[in-house]
């Protein structure tokens, strides 16, 4: 169990609430098996052993810890705002790294070369200057002041614009992004993306949405996020090796990766170490 | 286009000798055939333990780099080619001569540093073959003149029992095959399996093109069944 390491105590999803059955559900979390179900009517997670583990029902999700959380799990206040569409988009598979699959959610150089002529388009490949903290009060990491060019930014947008962004780190395998709401200026669209860790190098993705959006079919928004999705695993499934490397010696970052050299620095400061390569091969 | 050898009139006096695709060769590999990397495309090949991307620039030049972006470790082979250069389909980033780094499209104003380059494999082509190595070997690769390439095949089975399949020893296998005269060079690949790359002779018909194919399929059917039982 040691090498799970701090990341041992924290909060992780494990499935969509609305799909709980009495009957359960197998699954995996950091190789441990264990299976999510309904019983009495509230989620319930237990270990190989038939050991309970403990629950939270949040954001349409299930979430457990195989150890002892010491903090509640994160909240995203825009969920309770009244006007929102929440939508629980699915689940997506991917063979990488749980860590690597945040980082590349917290990434946005690649969007005109993976997520062509919609979150992205050439000629409009440059990441401006932005800014990057970790927020020591709430132990997050926060990347704002981030701007985009983007063709077709929502499933509400209607021709290119400059997006603003801001992006939050709140657990070693969940990110908020907060983005430009078309429909409403001033308000933001909310996008989260809550990482199962099956394993080191599998993980379950299971992105989460909140909206001001009352147009669109609830099943194209889902469509919409599932196609960017698909799209960002043709890259996770590719990425060698398929650790996240910490240390550097591996990897070249430029000023664009800002976010993500802060990810890198907050999971080595504090032991997330699940899913990482901490020496540089 | 390529590297082009003098003919070498006994190809099996140079034959490499059987590896087990762990070890890095000593002399050329053969490792895709030219026409399956067309103009301004690329593809994962290997060599030894290592991974390469195998691509070809708008003007034919063929390439063998390491399958990996220095960046985000992303696989180049899943890149793509403008004009002279190979860029990693990630963050786009752009790589020329030597492996150099000569784009990063989210700082368009930037050169890149020389530090940011992909090691660079030897590569030659002949007769409608790419040869690889990690340093350039002394001579260039055999030539195999009456014969052109035809295909490559992936094989679940060590390399030498590919070779005694095809009733040889070694990479450079000249045998009768579907009643047509042809050149098998053997690739050891990882994970105990092995790449077969088939010349067959110049000016063959479909139907004994079509013929070969099934020879050679069924060859390989019988090989990877063995194998399932010994293992």
């Amino acid at each position: 169990m040691s090498e799970l390491g701090a990341m041992r105590d924290q909060w992780y999803p494990v499935g969509m609430t609305k799909q709980l059955t009495a009957q359960g559900r197998d699954t995996l979390l950091m190789g441990e098996p264990i299976r999510v179900a309904l019983a009495g009517g509230a989620p319930s997670v237990t270990d190989g052993t038939g050991r309970a583990l403990p629950v939270i029902d949040r954001f349409g999700h299930v979430w457990t810890s195989l150890g002892q959380p010491e903090k509640d799990l994160f909240t995203i206040p825009e969920v309770d705002q009244p006007g929102r569409r929440l939508v629980d988009v699915g689940v997506c598979r991917v063979r990488c790294s749980p860590l690597r699959a945040v980082e590349n959610f917290l990434d946005i150089a690649h969007f005109p070369f993976v997520h062509t002529d919609i979150l992205g388009s050439e000629p409009h490949t440059e990441v401006a200057r932005y800014e990057v903290e970790i927020r020591d009060d709430v132990d997050e990491v926060w990347a704002t002041k981030v701007k985009f060019f983007q063709p077709q930014a929502a499933k509400s947008a209607e021709g290119g614009i400059t997006t603003d962004y801001m992006y939050r780190v709140c657990a070693p395998t969940c990110s908020v992004l907060y983005k430009t709401c078309p429909p409403k200026p001033g308000e933001w669209d909310v996008i989260a993306l809550f990482v199962q860790p099956l394993t080191e190098t599998l993980c379950d993705v299971w992105p989460y949405m909140a909206l001001y959006d009352d147009d669109a079919e609830m099943t194209d928004l889902i469509h919409f996020q599932q196609m960017i999705f698909v799209q960002d695993r043709s890259v996770l499934e590719n990425q060698l090796p398929a650790l996240l490397p910490l240390d550097p010696g591996r990897e070249i970052p430029t000023r664009a990766d800002m976010t993500s050299i802060a990810y890198r620095r907050w999971l080595k400061r504090h032991g997330f170490t699940y899913g990482a390569q901490l020496v540089a091969a | 286009m390529g590297m082009m050898g003098a003919a070498c009139s006994d190809p099996c006096a140079s034959a490499p000798t059987p590896d087990t695709g762990d070890t890095v060769p000593t002399d050329w590999t053969p490792a895709a055939l030219s026409d399956d990397i067309p103009v301004a495309s690329a593809a994962p090949g290997q060599l030894g333990p290592h991974d390469l991307a195998i691509w070809r620039s708008a003007s034919g030049r063929i390439a063998a780099w390491a399958d990996r972006c220095p960046h985000r470790g992303m696989r180049l082979s899943h890149g793509f080619v403008r004009g002279e250069r190979l860029s990693c389909i990630y963050h786009g980033w752009g790589y020329g001569e030597g492996g150099q780094c000569v784009r990063i499209p989210a700082h368009p104003e930037l050169t890149p540093p020389e530090a940011i380059r992909v090691p660079v494999f030897s590569v030659a082509e002949a007769s409608g073959v790419i040869w690889v190595a990690e340093e350039a070997p002394d001579s260039p690769p055999p030539e195999f003149p009456g014969v052109v390439a035809f295909r490559s095949l992936q094989v679940s089975a060590a390399p030498e029992a590919l070779a005694a399949a095809l009733g040889g020893t070694g990479t450079v296998i000249e045998t009768v095959l579907g009643g047509a005269q042809v050149v098998a060079l053997i690739q050891p690949l990882r994970d105990g399996a092995a790449g077969l790359h088939l010349l067959a002779p110049e000016g063959s018909d479909p139907a004994a093109l079509d013929a070969l194919s099934a020879e050679v399929e069924a060859l390989r059917r019988r090989l990877e069944a063995a194998e399932e039982m010994t293992a």
